[in-house]
């Protein structure tokens, strides 16, 4: 069984930088860095020390609270350093690969027996891999807990944001484990596991849209078609108590690849775009995970000040491509000009260079042009004003306002009544995006969320 | 173009100045919100985004504001031309032209106008410095909201007075613009209509007049609403009677009539909706809402038994009463479509969401022809059926959220099987 769905609400940003689907393999020059502080609200204990030897796959740390949760060197080498961050929590650490790849072997299954598997034989391996990692759970878009079974689980083979990488490219070449990553998921769930895929890719692209063990869905439609809570809200939406559990498809890439061949899998494709990255560079890399972005970077930005962020540019976070490095759970980075240009009176100049949804601003009605997008706010911060504006661009079946202030009154609880734990920040980018009073509406969401998960629900 | 770069770039240098003076620690540290609304008039803010979404639409609550301001313009056109012609039509001098009654349209209403932006602004600034928020550009439109609302003869002491209370008791005493629960700028006119009622009702007009002898109704201007509110359910043919005073469908549309400033004619009104619903500014919703909730209720009114009067031979014939007035005369008469299109689209004190706006709209078309056809003491009813709904809105938008969620909860049952 499938489903069709067509969301009307939503946008598409007319954004230029758009990348091509080439991709180039990059080398880390330096040593590369596990970064167990990607995990937010989880705590860990480090398991070596400086000067150790490490093999590729080898445990590094471990959680505190799932002490079975390992997390795993993606390169065979010497510990270079550990180094904290805040309240002494463990940050980083640094590994200096020896160019020799010896290997921790996990526990391997034939690609069409994983169906049959034992849903504890498959949960131990992802688990200790240290890629449960890979595996989200809603409410609250943590990382899933073991303990749960979800009702369903849901695979996310869109990409409508401004710039998410393209299914299609992340799946070149790696088929075969994709479609064994998603065998491994059918026994996790006593429900369906849906693979969602754009109706574009209908008659093509035919390891997605002929995925084996799974429910493949279509969405049309702008953005947030391609949101993973747009695809739980019409096809299982979570009620009251349940879990569902969320993947893309660079994750059931990495665990069909850990289960069939029994080796950590240290590669990751990544999108690396954005009108602040030479044109010629926009398009997808393949690295190791733990490359510094200095690697990724180099020569690769366009003069200027540039801002680079992990994830995308409706819900990402700003790194410094200088001294981070490329996270497990990273799909891409997005650079775009650091905009601080004044405009005179441009309060109400006629821009016809600046994108605009509102019909107040002539450069709205311009059609079929793609427009260079900074980080200016484009105007100052305002006490909200206009209402009603804002359901239109969110395709879950939630009033805006009321739910907004619900959450900056603290009502937890009406904010629950009216669906917030359907939703993550995400969800809400496009409403931050065209609010004249420049409400950052996903900080608003976020903490409500926070404070619900903390009290309880 | 190299010249506004060098303005640009000389306004900017300015303010990059003067801006240590302004923030803390600064000598002036107090009059930031000025220096912010100035500074972001000139040039836009050099703020970057920061949170979870990088990019950002172009728009500006100024500019959402402007607009609102954009599309006043026609009716502050009209009004200064209506206002000068009656000027003359009373005086008897008719034919002294369109430009000498465009200039003492001007004399008239312009202090009106300065009047309420300088002490409305006055009140706004003071507020941003003591409460330490920003100069919200929303006072751009009370201000010019309500000089529209009062009649051309109002005592510019009135009009300051009357913008104060809006200013303050209306907005800033909730927290500011975006606070309030009743629009600003009908407050003050509520305010004006109940504590000076002498100079918002009765001969308006006769300053203008060498013989003050029409009575005209202040609240709206419009002497039909008046005649009306007198007539009660006396049994007459209204609207041969308005006929027979001078005022048909047409005459009310045009608006070449006493009244309030910006609202007796239709066209430059139906000029701003138009400017509001393109832009997306102002709520299509209220506005169809209000005219679909005021027709409604004027077809109901005119199912009323008509009355009975005495004909000139002493025979007893049926004839209509005020009740059976057509709903075209209740679209066009008083100022009903201005309170719809620009008072009732506030967006802070209307429902807040959108199924609620409609509600909200249709009860402020039924609630004006209930107060003008039934109710003796006004003869208006608009002003008190937006106020009147600007405190139900929360209501409304209540039972909204809840059959909202109602609504969810039903959907959401439907998929529990998959919970065992």
């Amino acid at each position: 069984m499938s489903a069709e769905i067509t969301i009307k609400q939503g946008m598409d940003l007319p954004m230029e930088g758009a990348p091509g689907s080439q991709v180039r393999d990059v080398r880390p020059q330096g040593p590369i860095s596990v970064y167990p502080s990607e995990y937010k609200k989880l705590k860990f204990k480090v398991l070596v020390a400086e000067g150790d030897k490490v093999k590729r796959g080898g445990a590094i740390a471990r959680r505190k609270d799932l002490t079975d949760f390992l997390v795993r060197s993606p390169v065979a080498g010497t510990v270079k350093a550990i180094i904290l961050g805040d309240r002494r929590s463990l940050k980083e650490i640094v590994i200096e690969p020896d160019g020799t790849d010896e290997q921790e072997s996990f526990p391997s299954f034939a690609a069409d027996q994983l169906v049959k598997a034992g849903r504890q034989d498959i949960l131990d391996v992802v688990i200790s891999s240290g890629l449960l990692a890979c595996i989200h759970e809603r409410p609250f878009d943590n990382m899933a807990n073991p303990a749960h079974t979800p009702k369903s689980i849901f695979v996310n083979g869109m990409a409508t944001a401004p710039f998410r990488p393209d299914a299609a490219v992340l799946l070149q070449g790696k088929e075969a484990e994709f479609q064994a990553g998603l065998n491994a998921l059918t026994t996790l769930s006593d429900g369906p596991v849906h693979l969602n895929v754009s109706s574009d890719l209908k008659g093509s692209s035919t390891a997605l849209t002929q995925a084996q063990n799974v429910q493949v869905n279509y969405f049309a439609g702008p953005h947030p078609s391609g949101n993973t809570s747009t695809h739980i809200h019409y096809l299982d939406p979570i009620l009251p108590g349940d879990v569902v559990w969320t993947l893309r498809v660079s994750d059931v890439i990495r665990i069909g690849s850990l289960l069939t061949t029994g080796v950590f899998p240290n590669t990751q494709r990544i999108l690396v775009t954005g009108e602040g990255v030479k044109s010629e560079a926009r398009g997808y890399a393949d690295v190791l995970t733990g490359t510094a972005l200095s690697d990724i970077f180099q020569g690769v930005l366009e003069d200027g000040d540039q801002r680079v962020v992990r994830g995308d540019l409706l819900a990402g976070e700003t790194v410094n491509p200088a001294e981070d490095g490329v996270y497990l759970y990273d799909q891409g980075f997005i650079a775009i000009p650091e905009d601080r240009e004044r405009i005179l009176l441009g309060w109400y100049a006629p821009t016809k260079d600046q994108f605009s949804a509102h019909k107040v601003v002539p450069s709205a009605w311009l059609k079929d042009k793609l427009f260079s997008f900074g980080t200016s706010t484009r105007g100052s911060k305002r006490a909200m004003v206009l209402t009603g504006i804002y359901d239109p661009y969110v395709a879950l079946d939630i009033l805006v306002d009321p739910l907004s202030r619900a959450c900056i009154a603290g009502e937890t609880e009406d904010a629950v009544a009216m669906g917030i734990l359907e939703s993550v920040p995400e969800d809400f980018a496009l409403c931050t995006f065209i609010c004249p009073s420049k409400t950052d509406f996903g900080t608003i969401i976020a903490d409500a969320l926070a404070a619900i998960e903390q009290e309880g629900i | 173009m190299s010249n506004l770069t060098e303005i640009k770039e000389t306004i900017e240098k300015k303010h990059d100045e003067l801006r240590p003076q302004f923030e803390k620690g600064g000598k002036f540290e107090k009059m930031y919100p000025l220096f912010e609304a100035q500074d972001t008039f000139m040039l836009t803010p050099p703020d970057t985004t920061k949170g979870l979404t990088h990019v950002r639409d172009a728009v500006d609550l100024k500019r959402v504001m402007f607009t609102v301001v954009v599309a006043l313009l026609p009716c502050l056109m009209w009004g200064i031309f209506n206002a000068g012609h009656m000027y003359y039509h009373d005086s008897g001098m008719d034919d002294v032209g369109m430009f000498m009654k465009i200039i003492r349209g001007m004399m008239i209403v312009m202090p009106i106008i300065i009047t309420s932006y300088a002490v409305g602004g006055f009140w706004e600034v003071l507020f941003a410095i003591v409460r330490k928020h920003e100069i919200n550009e929303g006072f751009l439109v009370t201000g010019m909201l309500f000089p529209l609302t009062l009649p051309p003869t109002i005592p510019l002491w009135q009009v300051a007075v009357g913008i104060s209370f809006g200013v303050v008791v209306g907005k800033e005493v909730f927290g500011g613009t975006g606070f309030n629960i009743l629009n600003p700028a009908l407050t003050a006119r509520a305010y004006l209509f109940f504590a000076h009622a002498p100079y918002m009702t009765g001969n308006v007009w006769s300053k203008f007049k060498m013989d003050a002898d029409t009575v005209v109704d202040g609240y709206t201007g419009a002497t039909p609403l008046g005649m009306g509110a007198a007539w009660g359910n006396e049994a007459k043919d209204v609207v041969a009677e308005l006929a027979n005073q001078g005022h048909t469908f047409w005459t009310m549309f045009r608006g070449l009539e006493p009244g309030s400033i910006g609202e007796t004619a239709a066209i430059p009104i139906l000029l701003g909706a138009a400017i509001l619903i393109v832009s997306g500014v102002g709520s299509w919703r209220i506005m169809a809402g209000g005219v679909a909730g005021l027709i409604g209720t004027a077809i109901l009114m005119n199912l009323l038994p008509s009355g009975e009067s005495l004909s000139a031979a002493g025979e007893p014939v049926i004839r209509t009463t005020w009740s059976q007035i057509p709903f075209t005369y209740h679209l066009v008469m008083g100022s009903f479509l201005f309170g719809i299109v620009f008072m009732a689209t506030d967006p802070v004190s209307a429902a807040s969401t959108n199924t609620g706006k409609w509600i909200y709209g249709v009860l402020i078309g039924v609630v004006t022809v209930l107060v003008r056809v039934t109710n003796p003491g006004f003869p208006e009813g608009v002003m008190l059926a937006i106020l009147f709904m600007n405190v139900m809105a929360p209501i409304i938008d209540y039972y909204v959220v809840q059959g909202h969620i109602k609504k969810r909860n039903a959907h959401l049952r439907k998929f529990s099987y998959a919970k065992g």
